[in-house]
């Protein structure tokens, strides 16, 4: 893995006339995993789309690498930085090492179509996701966690040294949540691969980023490391949530509390 | 779990296999397509053995009798069946592959009756030549894309409000066809409604020579364009990142599509169906993962043929081409309306 450098600065991005992110200067941390949390609506989407050239920004710029991202060849960029959007749609009737295959789009062209290099970069996506044994199924056939790992591994076949991952693990069980975060976490630890995330789940961002960056109306509140960040003061800004932060059992990193309005026992140990 | 190094091999050899297959399958296609052609200028009231079709349409010899049959009047028809099934078959594929929704051909959702519209208006109202034909109905194809995408777009085009949308469009043709056809003499509106039922037998040799100009030069591009496809069947996000030009693609392969359809249309009227079930056949056959462009030309020139063989010479009575293929496709609309609603990926 090489180092890259991705930032975005005085980033204004937004859809038909509403600015959602505006004037956001934002650096991901080179060989980290960064995860992007918020309120729904509060613009990580629309960052996370904006930082791989999905969107073109309405002010400011998106440099990779020193330059400019709309100035690079599309093909290009494709090769260093990788993205899953939310939703992303399969073809009916599509097979899992098929879809797998088309994440070497960028590295193939009108003369260089198919080679052993790209089987191998397929093979190792299927290994490294577990999905190996799938690639012959159609993926209408998958469960949702395998769907999900599937489409991970289509990301990976990309081979890029960036991965943005948006909601990666919305509809997914708790259990297949874990399982896909360990993975991200895997390839970032074996292979340094730069690794940013949207996420809604506060505890588990807590416990799998390196760096923390919290959204609120199109800003950034607080970011760094989970413990420096998540305090019961910054989740209240930017979510209204009244809560308490205490130490994962696990990890040991910040868990997040909420205190709603039922449910408190009366002499809690927990409350301040 | 596999042994890690076998992976690749299994990943390879299953792809050789695929490939293969596919191959095999289109070449299969394209020898079936190739072979209804020559039958098509056998039969009629004077029937022609295929050696003698063969060697008068390559000119290898001259025997003046079978030689007006054959190229004078059977291989107009014939090169028109082939040609307009081709182009059909192609332009379907792509466009239910391009918005993603097998409802999305072109004679379903208002490109065909577009170029209809202004082909007919051409033939009524200004008793047009053949390259005013073909130009009017290119124009309509084009006119009817451009208002359905215009009408479509909101950030982006989905399928569903492509489709939609389409086939509003394709009731207002119908409705303006309707008002020339009444506006005709009864002579000039008998010829219309001929004409637009489709019929590989009344092509004219000005627009079939703008068909097959248009296949040999768009065919290319658009096999070309397929490695593309792929990234844009994804979905929009995930053909950007990576690294497709989704716009310029999507324009490219539609733009291709409807200027095909409205060649076709110029030649043959607008044979319904064969865009709509030619590309989900030849998919079937070749397999999803091979996409199988040319295949769907193949089955497409297959459907076209056929039918005009069936309606020719099968049937009691001389119908034009598009009864024939109206009868196959339409109990197929029916099972994809079913069957898309039960899945719930129609909308």
């Amino acid at each position: 893995m090489t180092s890259h450098e991705l930032r975005g600065s005085k980033l204004s991005l937004g859809y038909a006339e509403k600015d959602i992110v505006s004037d956001l200067d934002v650096d991901i941390v080179d060989g980290a995993i960064t995860v992007i949390v918020g309120a729904n609506a509060c613009g990580k989407s629309t960052l996370l789309r904006g930082l791989a050239r999905l969107l073109k920004p309405r002010g400011g710029d998106v440099i990779l690498d020193g330059k400019s991202i709309h100035d690079l060849r599309s093909v290009d960029v494709a090769k260093v930085l990788g993205l899953l959007p939310q939703s992303p749609v399969a073809p009916d009737g599509i097979t899992v090492s098929d879809l797998v295959g088309r994440g070497r789009y960028p590295h193939q062209g009108w003369f260089r179509r198919w080679t052993a290099e790209d089987d191998i970069a397929v093979s190792a996506a299927l290994e490294a996701t577990g999905t190996a044994d799938l690639a012959y199924r159609n993926i209408s056939e998958l469960s949702g966690g395998q769907r999900q790992r599937v489409w991970v591994a289509m990301a990976l076949a990309q081979d890029t040294d960036l991965l943005l991952l948006d909601e990666p693990t919305t509809f997914l069980d708790i259990n297949h949540q874990v399982e896909l975060l360990d993975l991200l976490t895997d390839l970032n630890r074996h292979s340094g691969k730069t690794i940013v995330i949207v996420l809604h789940d506060l505890n588990l961002a807590c416990r799998y980023a390196d760096h923390i960056i919290a959204m609120k109306d199109g800003a950034i509140i607080a970011e760094g490391a989970p413990n420096d960040v998540v305090t019961a003061e910054v989740i209240t800004t930017v979510y209204g949530l009244d809560c308490e932060v205490v130490p994962d059992p696990v990890s040991g990193t910040p868990m997040v509390v909420p205190r709603g309005r039922h449910h408190a026992r009366a002499a809690a140990g927990l409350t301040r | 779990m596999t042994d890690l190094l076998d992976t690749p091999r299994r990943i390879r050899s299953a792809r050789a296999v695929r490939n293969r297959r596919a191959y095999v399958i289109t070449t299969l296609l394209a020898v079936v397509a190739f072979v209804l052609f020559v039958i098509s200028m056998m039969v009629g009231s004077y029937a022609v053995s295929a050696p003698d079709v063969l060697a008068s349409v390559l000119h290898l010899r001259d025997n003046p009798s079978v030689d007006f049959i054959v190229r004078d009047l059977r291989l107009p028809t014939a090169l028109a069946g082939l040609a307009v099934g081709v182009a059909l078959g192609v332009s379907g594929q792509l466009f239910q592959r391009v918005l993603g929704n097998p409802l999305a051909s072109p004679d379903f959702v208002g490109i065909s009756s577009g170029a209809s519209f202004f082909a007919v208006s051409a033939i009524v109202l200004f008793d047009a030549s053949s390259t005013l034909i073909s130009g009017s109905a290119l124009v309509g194809a084009l006119l009817s894309a451009g208002m359905i995408y215009l009408l479509a777009w909101r950030d982006g085009i989905t399928g569903y409000r492509f489709i939609l949308i389409g086939i509003g469009i394709t009731q207002l043709m119908v409705s303006l066809i309707g008002y020339i056809v009444s506006h005709a003499s009864i002579h000039e509106a008998r010829e219309a409604m001929t004409w637009l039922v489709g019929s590989v037998g009344q092509a004219g040799s000005g627009e079939l020579r703008t068909l097959l100009v248009g296949l040999a030069v768009l065919l290319p591009v658009i096999v070309g364009l397929e490695r593309s496809l792929r990234a844009l069947e994804l979905g929009d996000d995930t053909a950007k990142a990576l690294g497709a030009r989704v716009e310029l693609n999507r324009l490219g392969l539609l733009g291709a599509s409807i200027v095909l359809v409205g060649f076709a249309v110029a030649v043959a009227g607008p044979i319904m169906f064969v865009a709509l079930i030619a590309g989900p056949i030849a998919q079937r056959l070749v397999g999803r993962t091979a996409g199988g462009i040319v295949a769907a030309g193949c089955v497409g020139a297959i459907i076209t043929l056929g039918a005009d063989l069936v309606s020719h010479q099968v049937l009691p009575v001389d119908l034009p081409t598009g009864v024939v293929t109206g009868l196959i496709g339409a109990p197929y609309l029916i099972w994809l309306l079913v069957t898309v609603n039960k899945e719930g990926r129609g909308g």
